[in-house]
């Protein structure tokens, strides 16, 4: 009795709308065409999505790679940070709150810093890299083809990176004395140490932030839409912009709810398999204790 | 560890808050400066700086209400998404039945649901039911993701709660409705709290169902950032003003809450 208003209400917003969208994605409802509701058009939309439309793919390849760049370095940093944390200053709550700053403001604003920071003219940023020589003069990192998704991708390290550091320095101090104890009572020295016990006890966890990582980089908008709205050309049309574009600026809706379908289910992939990984993180801890 | 290495590790700690905050700091200082400097083509620490861009974007291009209209969304959401997520995080943390586990799964892929492809068809039912452009489509749309976020943290927080306290209120005569309410709620007080205040966060910072689901009425103050940029001619001292006001009440909130932000963050995956 206590479980059903929230369920009806998720059933009613989303259970509702998703059904609803997978029936779209047989029709060839268009805002564009004043009107019209739209017909059945069976698999149309599909084939056109998995045959016809080379910019759905491209896409789809733009955002594994900032996927698997942003996630990736942010692990790389995230981790280093929370090691230098745990052995220097455990937890300073105040100093690991500042450092957490980032990613608790609102994506569009972040996006909106980055943009006066990046601008080619007046850019705060843009002036210093152009100064200690590390990008040409005529360069600006927002509107050069070839630099633009990696900036993204940087954006995105300089957001997130606290978000893995909190997490992997929660399950730091949430790790067992005594492996540690042992191992240095065996004489191994700290890199091994590292190695074989830290990281073998931390996986779990960075499993788990690895994956929301990835699902949230997967999803990603705001930022990238405020700083480049897909562009210079399509070098940054990540998916969420693609399925913005095809449904708010095409009005073209029994497409686009295939293009939105398609995202849904790789979330929803992505989802059981992070079920899967906290269940496995229980498993691990009923195991330890 | 030995001095030195103690040293350069602090040295590292004290640039990265540098590299975290130092965005911030800019897009603050642009707020408060005049078109000249903030054009500058060398950046400009040290200038006389002016208040003009505040009163002239809130008040002169009405901004003022989209901060009423964000308290507006952000509130309600928030407190829906607690009515009716603390009761049933509360079952997720004291009974048993077939399919719990899986049930708490639809929960997190509710959460986890892309926003992009959720608002296709949602813009479409709102539109036909005549509430694009009304509160009750934005607070609706963020309660989709707030519901799972307050029954993920709060099951967590109602296991914390010993069984025994659940079976002497019962031998004292409570029913378990009474229980819930006059017991439990109240131990779980300080657990509620911050959910709220995480909840509120995360409605407050969204921006692509707010800015699908409104026009004008009930814009919120996210949805008035990119609205202000243009491709050219930006005045880029009101789009800093908002982004500030914007940004604001959430660095006081993260204080708050930085005790449970990792459980926060992880659905209650991590206690941290």
């Amino acid at each position: 009795m206590f479980l059903t208003p929230a369920l009806i209400l998720l059933l009613v917003l989303l259970v509702g709308p998703f059904s609803y969208m997978v029936g779209l994605s047989f029709t060839d409802l268009s805002f564009s065409q004043p009107d019209h509701d739209g017909n059945f058009v069976g698999f149309l939309n599909y084939r056109k999505l998995m045959r016809d439309d080379p910019i759905f793919w491209e896409s789809f390849l733009t955002t594994i790679k900032f996927v698997f760049a942003s996630v990736g370095t942010e692990f790389l940093f995230g981790l280093g940070l929370a090691l230098l944390l745990f052995n220097i200053i455990k937890s300073q709550r105040v100093i690991v709150t500042l450092i957490l700053m980032p990613m608790m403001l609102a994506p569009v604003a972040i996006g909106l810093m980055w943009k006066l920071l990046l601008s080619g003219e007046f850019g705060m940023l843009t002036y210093y890299l152009r100064q200690i020589a590390l990008m040409a003069p005529q360069t600006a990192p927002l509107s050069s083809y070839k630099l633009v998704l990696w900036t993204m991708v940087a954006i995105d390290v300089w957001e997130w990176t606290p978000f893995v550091t909190l997490v992997i320095l929660a399950g730091l101090m949430s790790l067992p004395k005594e492996p540690f104890e042992a191992a240095i009572m065996d004489g191994a020295k700290p890199l091994r140490v590292f190695r074989d016990v830290t990281l073998p006890l931390l996986r779990p966890i960075i499993a788990l932030v690895m994956l929301l990582r990835g699902i949230d980089a997967f999803k990603e908008f705001d930022k990238v839409f405020i700083l480049t709205g897909g562009g210079p050309g399509s070098a940054t049309e990540l998916l969420s912009i693609y399925t913005w574009r095809i449904n708010f600026r095409n009005w073209d809706f029994g497409y686009g709810s295939v293009v939105a379908f398609m995202v849904y289910l790789v979330v929803l992939i992505m989802c059981s398999i992070f079920y899967k990984a906290i269940t496995w993180k229980q498993g691990i801890e009923e195991i330890r204790t | 560890m030995s001095r030195a290495w103690r040293n350069l590790g602090l040295g590292i700690i004290i640039a990265v808050i540098i590299i975290a905050l130092t965005p911030y700091v800019w897009m603050f200082l642009t707020s408060i400066k005049t078109r000249v400097d903030a054009l500058a083509s060398v950046p400009k620490w040290l200038f006389s700086p002016t208040f003009e861009h505040y009163p002239k974007v809130f008040i002169d291009k009405e901004y003022l209400p989209l901060v009423g209209n964000s308290i507006v969304v952000a509130l309600s959401s928030t407190l829906l998404s607690l009515l009716v997520g603390v009761p049933a995080s509360y079952v997720f943390a004291r009974e048993r039945f077939a399919g719990k586990e899986d049930l708490f799964f639809f929960f997190l892929t509710t959460r986890m649901a892309p926003a992009i492809s959720v608002v296709v068809p949602m813009f479409i039912i709102f539109g036909k039911l005549g509430l694009v452009d009304t509160y009750a489509s934005v607070i609706l749309a963020h309660s989709s993701f707030n519901i799972s976020l307050v029954v993920w943290m709060m099951r967590g927080f109602f296991e914390e709660i010993p069984q025994e306290i659940d079976e002497a209120a019962q031998m004292d005569g409570n029913t378990k409705a009474g229980t819930f309410f006059r017991i439990l709620l109240p131990l779980a007080a300080p657990g509620i709290a911050a959910t709220a205040v995480l909840c509120f966060i995360l409605s407050w910072n969204e921006l692509l169902y707010a800015m699908i689901l409104t026009a004008f009425e009930s814009r919120t103050l996210t949805v008035g950032i990119p609205g202000l940029v243009q491709p050219h001619g930006t005045l880029w001292g009101q789009v800093a003003s908002v982004a500030v006001v914007a940004t604001l009440p959430i660095i006081i909130f993260t204080f708050l809450v930085q005790k449970h932000l990792v459980r926060g963050m992880t659905f209650g995956a991590i206690k941290g």
